[in-house]
Parts: C-alpha cells; structure tokens; sequence
C-alpha cells in the first residue's frame, strides 16, 4: 500500500483514502482525507490538493477537511470538497458553496421502455426546442417577480403549488425541496432581476437534461423502492440556481471579504472569504444563499414539468405515471446533526461539488425510504453511464453524510476545444444510439467523454469505501446540452 | 489585445498581458466576452460603467462582473472597452451590440469571476494578470 507517493508531503492511509497532515501548509486546523484509487490518484492535480489543504485552516472545521473521488481544481474549495464546522466558532464561505448555488441533479422515471424511444429523435428535438438552454437563454414559462419571491422562500414547494409538478414529488427532495433558513431580502435587485427571465431554463456547461434507460439493477430492494426497473426510461435534470444564485455569490463574496477583514481571519485564498456563522454578515449570506437554493429547486422542478408534458403529449402517459425518484443538492451549505468525537451536534456542513448522501434511519428521509437510505444520483459525463445509489451509515460516521457528485474533470476546456471536435463527437455518439442536442459544437467538445474521468470508477471508489452503495446503472439514449 | 487561456481543469484561466493598467482591463475584458460570445462581436451601442474598490484586484473582478451583469440583463454583447482609471475607480465606455442568438451562440456562460489565483503584476515590460472564470 505504501509503494505509490501521489504528490509529496500526502500519506495513504487505506486502499482508496488519503491524508494530508497538518502542517502540509501552514495554519492548517484538522488533516485532510481524501477518497481515492491510486489509478486515479495519477491524475490528481497539486492544486486540488492544495485547495483541500486550504480549507482545513479555515476558523472551526472538525473532524477532517475531506474530498470524494471526483475531488479536482477548482475555486476555493476544490471540487468535491466537504467540510463542516461547529456552530460557536466556525465560518460560512461561498468558496465551500460555489456561484452555482444548489447546482443538483434529479431523476424522474416513465412508464416508458428502451424499445418505446430508440431512435425517437423527434423527442429529443421536442424536448431541445421545449427546454430553453445555453448562453441567452429565456424562458418560456413566465416568472412574474411576485411568482419569484414564491420561488425564493418555497422552492420547490411554491413550483408544485404552481401546476408545475406533483404533490409527491416534494417528499422526494432533499429537505422537502426548500430550505428553510432562506431570506430573500439579501437578495440583492441586481440578482432578482437576472432571476426573473431564467426561470425554467437549463444554463450551459456542464448542465443537461438526459433521457436514460436503466440497464444494470445491483440491488433489487431498494431499486424497487425508488421505483427504478430493468429496461425502463428515465429522465435525469442537472441545473442550478441560474442567474440569481451566481449573483448571490458575486455580492456577498464582497461583503465577507471585507468580513474577512473585520473579523481578523487569515486565508491562504481570497475566494474562501468567509464570515463566522453567528455574525451579520454571515447570517444574510446564509439567508441569501438558501434563497438561492430554493430557486434552483423550483427551477429543476419547473424544468421537470415542462419535460412531463412533452413525454406525456408524445407517448399518451400520464402526467401522474412519471414520479420522481430524487433531487439532490451538489452546491450548497446546510445545518444538519451529525455527530463529532462520539458527541451528536449541530454543525454546518459545506458541499461544494459533492452530493448529501443519508443513511437508513437518518432524518429528512421519506417513510418509504426510512429502511433503505437517500437515493444518490451521479450523473455521468455525456454519453456515459450515470449511477444511482443510496447513502449509508458508514457516510454519516465518516463523511458528514457526503458522497461524490459526478465523474470529475481530467481535461481542460481548451484542450477539449483543441483536441475533440463536437461535430465528430456527435456522431460517434449517435453510432452508439445517443442523441445529442446543443446549442453549438463547442458544447459538445467541452463536455465530451474524454474530459472527465470514468463515472463507474469515482462510483466503485464510493461503494467500496462504503459511502454509498449502487443501486442501479442508467445508461443515455438522449442528451440535451446547456 | 494580448491574452490567453491557460489549463484549467475544470473553469477557464485567462492569462492578460499589457503595456498599461488600462489596456488590462480592457483585455480581460475582452476575454470575458469571448468565453461568453465567442469572436463575432460589434460595436455601435454604447454603455458606460463606473466602479470603485479597495484594490485593483478587487476593481478588475468588480468591473468584470458588472460587464456580466449587464451583458446578461441587457442583452448586450460588447465588442470593445475603453478604460479610464481614477483614484481608486474606473469608468468603462463599454462599445458592443445586441444579443443575437444566430451569432453569439457559440460561447459558454461564465457564473462568476473567482478570486482565486487573481493577481495583477507589474515589471518593466508592463502589467501581467491571472484570472478565473467559473463556467
């Protein structure tokens, strides 16, 4: 175990765990563990590292500043990165959050087999032309500001109360589909005023929406409890908060660094400007940011309604026949119990990149999923598999109750640019029966396979580590790109 | 207009080379719009922003994510910036044009300007900037 050094100064501590010690850089608070192979561990960036390292100096972090497999470069926290601090003495940070706020996927299934929608291009143009996507993108479900301030405080709930969705759709959400905590008067006019007209829509990146087919079944009882089966097509949702939520970040980045300031708090990264939890400006960040979240709720869910209708008008299914089996927030800071040195306490943990991942019996889990654990949706990169698991309590010992959150970048986009055409992409991905529609080639060179690193090996690294267990395989028929 | 993108994982890293503080700003801005809208842009309409903060790190991402701003809410694309430095401010003649879907499609959105990694350098050959797009 001990032959491989994978960036010096980092010791490994199990066959898919990491740590970086205190005193890796000066300040540092707690260790840093990471989950990862060591095939993997070949294209770990120093940065990423680093990055980690950074976040473990930050005031009241407990236990580990930790990362999943799809840890890498990014802003602030790296990718993949969770942490959680103590409520007395620890911090809020957007850098733990990100601009997307609430970025997160979901999963609805259909009544719908493989055999209903091989080659149907017609749905995955009805969809592209129902679904507005990419750079400039409106949205054709109106948004009145009154209706946004319903989205802000209710989220998914203010969506479904709307005609957009189904009353059982909200118990299938983390935290019912709405933070509580949200305050919408930290939301400054600036961000309720790129709100308004993204309501509905899909952004661009690494955002999609994918009709899928489940094609693997690894665990019988809880597939049928998530009302997954062989052969049956789905559809997966990954957005965020749009606009408004990269315009909370962007106002209140500049509060807390001045907070920063004020509250004497040494950082080795100006984007990890942060505030303690129980000051003023910590508090409206937190406010604002739930607001956020709550907006990105309502937007997948609205996203989802538009994709019902479509699927409902083409194939004769009932609206009601398309349930949800789960949405899962990637992006944001949460206040949950866990427990710390044998002690259960509140803290709050941050996910940047990273997906909440309950075990059986923990709270916010609907009755029916009481004995089984949170379903755990990871998308895969395009044309490849996305995973669904469920979390467990070997997560909520060791992780916060945090898995990974998708496959992880390895390329950049300039080399993806350079290197891949979209226009050769698309095809070959339409020789394997996957359809794909974006608004420009560049969409597809950036997001292509290649980029990213194998969704199946960041999920065999959750599972054997034991932080989420697989449920089921999805593999794309059809791709929307942002 | 001198910049590059520099390997990133998983944003956009933009490298800014300039004769003058002003001229680095306005490439960087630049180079914004060209992650965003990609190289067709005009000019012809007129915006003007004025911006102040503590430092010129600060001002340059302030200034960059107001250009975001009114890019997205305006629907505006601009092909050019000229910069005015003041103090501890700036006032940008922004010089660009409409949206327009058929053109300025083959861009990608950039959700915020990261203080990560964002310096501003100087030496005798001029002033040297590295920037983060989160995208």
């Amino acid at each position: 175990m001990k032959g491989y050094l994978m960036i010096d100064g980092v010791l490994r501590t199990g066959t898919n765990e990491w740590e970086i010690p205190v005193g890796f850089i000066p300040g540092m608070r707690v260790p840093g563990r990471f989950f990862l192979s060591e095939a993997l561990g070949r294209v770990l960036e120093q940065g990423a590292v680093q990055q980690l390292a950074n976040v473990a100096t930050l005031p009241g972090i407990l236990d580990h500043a930790l990362a999943m497999p799809d840890i890498h470069w990014g802003y602030g926290f790296p990718i993949g990165g969770v942490a959680a601090f103590s409520l007395d003495e620890g911090i809020i940070s957007p850098g733990g959050v990100g601009f997307d706020i609430n970025c997160g996927v979901r999963l609805f299934t259909t009544p719908l087999v493989f055999q209903d929608v091989t080659g149907r291009h017609d749905l995955i143009n009805e969809l592209f032309r129902a679904v507005p996507t990419g750079v400039g993108a409106k949205s054709s479900l109106k948004v009145s500001p009154r209706s946004l301030d319903g989205m802000m405080v209710k989220g998914a709930r203010w969506a479904v109360e709307s005609g957009y969705g189904l009353p059982g759709d909200l118990a299938r959400c983390e935290d019912g589909g709405y933070m509580k905590e949200a305050d919408s008067r930290f939301v400054s006019a600036k961000a309720k005023q790129r709100g308004v007209p993204q309501g509905g829509t899909l952004g661009s990146g690494n955002h999609f929406l994918e009709m899928q087919v489940v094609r693997e079944i690894f665990d019988p009882t809880a597939a049928k409890a998530f009302g997954l089966s062989l052969g049956q097509v789905c559809c997966m949702i990954h957005c965020g908060s749009r606009g408004l939520g990269h315009q909370v970040c962007t106002d209140h980045l500049k509060v807390l660094e001045q907070a920063t300031r004020k509250y004497h708090i040494t950082l080795p990264d100006r984007q990890l400007a942060c505030a303690p939890l129980d000051s003023p400006e910590g508090k409206e960040y937190f406010g604002a940011m739930a607001a956020s979240a709550n907006y990105a709720w309502a937007n997948r869910q609205m996203i989802t309604h538009t994709a019902r209708q479509v699927l409902s008008k083409m194939f004769s299914v009932d609206y009601e026949e398309m349930p949800l089996v789960y949405d899962v927030a990637h992006n944001v800071a949460k206040f949950e119990e866990h427990m710390v040195s044998g002690k259960r306490q509140n803290v709050c943990v941050h996910r940047k990149g990273a997906t909440r991942a309950f075990g059986p019996e923990a709270p916010d889990l609907p009755p029916d999923l009481a004995a089984i654990g949170q379903p755990v949706i990871i998308p895969g990169s395009m044309g490849t598999s996305s995973y669904v698991l469920r979390g467990t309590r070997t997560a909520m010992n060791r992780t916060f109750g945090s898995t990974c959150h998708g496959s992880g970048r390895i390329m950049s986009r300039s080399q993806a640019k350079k290197k891949l055409s979209g226009k050769e992409i698309a095809s070959d991905l339409l020789r394997e029966g996957i359809i794909v529609r974006a608004p420009n080639e560049n969409a597809i060179a950036d997001e292509a396979p290649e980029v990213y690193k194998p969704s199946e090996d960041v999920v065999n690294i959750v599972h054997e580590v034991g932080i989420s267990l697989l449920v089921a395989r999805l593999s794309p028929i059809g791709v929307i790109k942002g | 207009m001198s910049y590059e993108e520099i390997p990133h994982t998983a944003d956009v890293k933009i490298r800014v080379h300039a004769r003058t503080l002003n001229a680095l700003f306005s490439d960087a801005c630049a180079a914004l719009m060209h992650v965003l809208y990609g190289s067709d842009r005009k000019g012809g309409y007129k915006k003007v922003i004025e911006i102040s903060a503590n430092d010129h790190e600060s001002l340059l991402r302030d200034f960059l994510s107001e250009v975001l701003f009114v890019s997205e809410v305006e629907g505006l694309v601009f092909a050019g910036a000229d910069i005015r430095m003041h103090g501890t401010g700036l006032t940008a003649r922004l010089d660009g044009e409409p949206f327009d879907r058929e053109r300025h499609s083959s861009g990608t959105e950039v959700k915020g300007i990261s203080y990560s990694g964002l310096a501003i350098t100087h030496d005798a050959n001029g002033y040297m900037l590295d920037i983060l797009f989160d995208v």
